[in-house]
């Protein structure tokens, strides 16, 4: 299955995102989810980022938390509400929030 | 024929929230969503229950005693009596030590299909099969 | 140009899942989609006419309104809406009313759901 999920926590409530497979996954960032797009514990960077090559972070949510485009880990795609409407409605066939 | 198959997703537990009830509502709606489709056009969900979804979906709960609303368990019958297919996710169930002798059924209420405990493998395949995924 | 049905169920104040499903709505009618709203649990509450404006609070009638006024289909849960206190002629005008049916109905001719859980 083709699926964008969209990730809208930054706690890891991934149960569900740790099992599910998918053909084509896509992990889109928003609200506390793009922290995982940046910040690194101890060192490291969210496990998340190492599940697809597919990776977008809302652009104003970004913005908002104070995280430059700069500080976003380079497999992320800054995306604005319109390139996330692209992203949706052409690039997965499903949608999921968690 | 023009039939949309759904899979409903529960992930959180009953009775803090509501949308993990609403989850259950809105699958067993699929029985009169036929008003507002045309002929041919049909919707079947699943309605599946994973990861801290599996709690609070046993039987014998006291809810309306306590809480004054319905409970989750007379929810499901519901969901059972419309013959909505029900699946659980088995790992889950073990993780929690629920066994699956405390699950509700419907049969004294005339239901014909029973809640499916199966592997969330099958779960998997229900989300690959559907055309969209409601993540509850 | 697609069909995308977006089923909200979180309140407007204390959970921004609430705007960012009003502003994807929004982007998704400018790029000419269809674009259809299912409220449902916390999110009828958003239906009530009159509300204020308060800074640091997350509103929702002057978005609905545009949004209604850009062609996006909105409905609300009738039961949810009333248990909640809102009443049809008190609501945002333009709104619809029905039961959770709608919600499938909308879902069935999406091409794309996104269904927003939550409270």
């Amino acid at each position: 299955m083709n699926l964008g999920v969209f990730v809208s926590d930054y706690a890891l409530t991934t149960d569900t995102l740790a099992r599910i497979t998918a053909d084509k996954l896509g992990i889109i960032l928003v609200m506390n989810g793009v922290y995982h797009a940046a910040l690194k514990e101890n060192g490291k960077a969210s496990s998340l980022l190492d599940k697809t090559k597919n990776l977008y972070a809302l652009s104003e949510d970004l913005k908002t938390r104070g995280i430059a485009d700069s500080a976003v880990d380079s497999r992320v795609k800054v995306v604005t509400y319109s390139d996330l409407v692209d992203v949706m409605m052409n690039d997965f066939e499903k949608l999921a929030w968690l | 024929m023009s039939d949309i198959k759904l899979a409903f997703i529960v992930q959180q537990p009953q009775y803090k929230g509501e949308t993990s009830r609403l989850a259950i509502t809105h699958a067993i709606a699929y029985q009169t969503v036929e008003i507002l489709l045309e002929d041919d056009e049909t919707v079947t969900p699943k309605l599946c229950f994973v990861g801290e979804g599996v709690l609070g979906i046993t039987k014998d709960q006291p809810a309306m005693e306590i809480y004054g609303i319905t409970s989750t368990e007379s929810h499901m019958k519901n969901s059972l009596l419309v013959d909505l297919e029900v699946l659980v996710c088995k790992e889950d169930l073990d993780k929690y030590g629920i066994p699956e002798s405390d699950l509700p059924d419907a049969e004294d209420m005339g239901a014909d299909v029973t809640i499916q405990v199966v592997p969330f493998a099958e779960i998997q395949k229900a989300m690959d099969e559907a055309k969209h995924v409601l993540m509850f | 140009m697609g069909k995308l049905t977006i089923g909200v169920f979180p309140g407007v104040v204390g959970n921004m899942s609430y705007d960012f499903a009003l502003k994807i709505a929004g982007a998704a009618k400018d790029k000419g989609h269809d674009v259809s709203i299912w409220f449902s649990g916390n999110a009828s509450g958003s239906v009530i006419a009159g509300q204020k404006h308060l800074k640091d609070y997350s509103t929702a009638e002057q978005h609905l309104k545009a949004l209604l006024e850009k062609g996006v289909e909105i409905c609300v849960c009738e039961a949810c809406a009333v248990a909640r206190g809102a009443k049809k002629d008190t609501a945002i005008e333009g709104i619809q009313w029905n039961a959770m049916h709608w919600y499938l109905a909308a879902i069935h001719g999406a091409d794309r759901v996104l269904h927003i859980g939550g409270e």
